[in-house]
């Protein structure tokens, strides 16, 4: 079980000041918590790399956490931004096919959880442009494949590509 | 059946690599913001000189309106740009929006009085715009240079609005400080030469510092 809000800001707040024992239980939550976060919305054999660069942004930029405000929101904002980075890096790669996870349904998602969801990224923008990029960057399949799945043509998919990833990079921070 | 999960080992590393850093406060960064525009006003006065007719409240009411509308929506943004630096799902970022669309009423109010004079725009020339202008973009490098740093210690997440956000604050806080020294007090001049440096920092910061912001 992932610890809770409050747990994690003390953990954050003692590892700002150097505490490496408290940082080493913070790390290993936030493993648990960006692995579980990811889980339906990156192609499974990229999580391990997305986690570990989100931890690694975490740990760079730990000093902008600001110690009175909540630690999720701000973690969720540092993944939300290295996952938009990660998907305009993403290529094609054939074993990618997204596994039908059901994390979010198992834990009983809180509320919080839900406000800082992915999905809650993914139903702002039009459907078009989510479903080109979940097919392309998630699930990797090509461009062409793409278009016969959708129904969409070739060069509509990559528009919706492009415009998609452009809309979910500002995106970043809203939570309706 | 439990399953063992195997340690990562870039937990251990990044737990060795930990030093105490000093946390990005809110108040540390609207103090570098406004240590720039201080030190904007204090380069003005050594090399132009402030207005001291403007100083002392005898000018023109347009130009404490304009200088004042510039400062107040420069200021807003400026508060939006350091915040961003510790990013959060959930912030928001109105407040630059409507402060901005205040300011621009001063060169809507600039065009009206523009297209309503004897001659129209063709009859009007002013032969300082120009250098006020450019002025009031020399006069945003010290904040823009300030509210960059600040971005670049933090870790901002809207990238493109953090970029157009530090054009609009340090044109319009670096326009109102040229401001001060400019003894042109009327409507047109203020609305339009003054105003314009924000629409230029506006649209060089969108697409001119996303670059350095990134990360």
């Amino acid at each position: 079980m992932i610890a809770d809000e409050p747990t994690l800001a003390r953990l954050m707040a003692a590892s700002q000041q150097g505490d490496k024992q408290a940082y080493t239980v913070l790390l290993t939550e936030v493993q648990l918590w960006l692995e579980r976060y990811f889980r339906r919305r990156c192609a499974p054999a990229m999580l391990d790399d997305l986690v570990q660069e989100v931890m690694l942004a975490v740990h760079r930029k730990r000093a902008s956490w600001d110690a009175s405000r909540p630690f999720l929101p701000w973690l969720a904002a540092i993944a939300r931004y290295r996952w938009v980075d990660h998907l305009r890096k993403v290529y094609r790669t054939e074993e990618d096919a997204l596994e039908d996870h059901d994390a979010a349904e198992d834990s009983g998602e809180d509320a919080l959880l839900a406000r800082l969801s992915l999905e809650r990224m993914f139903v702002q923008i039009p459907s078009k442009q989510s479903e080109a990029i979940e097919l392309v960057k998630i699930e990797g399949l090509s461009i062409a494949e793409a278009a016969e799945r959708s129904g969409q043509s070739e060069s509509a998919v990559k528009v919706n590509i492009h415009r998609g990833l452009k809309k979910l990079a500002a995106l970043v921070e809203k939570a309706e | 059946m439990i399953m063992e999960r195997v340690p990562n080992p870039l937990v251990g590393q990044l737990a060795n690599d930990l030093a105490p850093v000093r946390t990005l406060k809110l108040r540390d960064g609207l103090a570098l913001a406004v240590l720039a525009l201080v030190g904007t006003v204090l380069l003005v006065q050594l090399v132009e000189g402030l207005w001291m007719t403007g100083v002392y409240g005898h000018a023109s009411p347009f130009f404490y309106i304009g200088n004042g509308l510039l400062l107040a929506s420069g200021a807003a943004a400026a508060v939006a740009v350091v915040s961003m630096a510790s990013p959060r799902v959930g912030n928001r970022y109105e407040g630059p929006k409507w402060a901005m669309a205040t300011a621009a009423v001063l060169p809507v109010a600039a065009l009206v009085t523009l297209l309503a004079q004897p001659g129209g725009p063709a009859a009007y020339h002013d032969e300082h715009g120009i250098y006020c202008l450019v002025a009031g973009l020399v006069c945003s490098l010290l904040v823009t240079g300030a509210l960059v740093h600040w971005l670049r210690r933090g870790a901002p997440v809207s990238i493109s609005t953090a970029g157009l956000l530090t054009g609009v604050a340090a044109t319009a806080l670096g326009s109102a400080a040229y401001g001060l020294s400019c003894p042109i007090d009327d409507v047109m001049h203020i609305g339009l030469w003054h105003a314009a440096p924000v629409l230029v920092g506006a649209i060089a910061g969108r697409f001119l510092l996303p670059p350095l912001l990134k990360w």
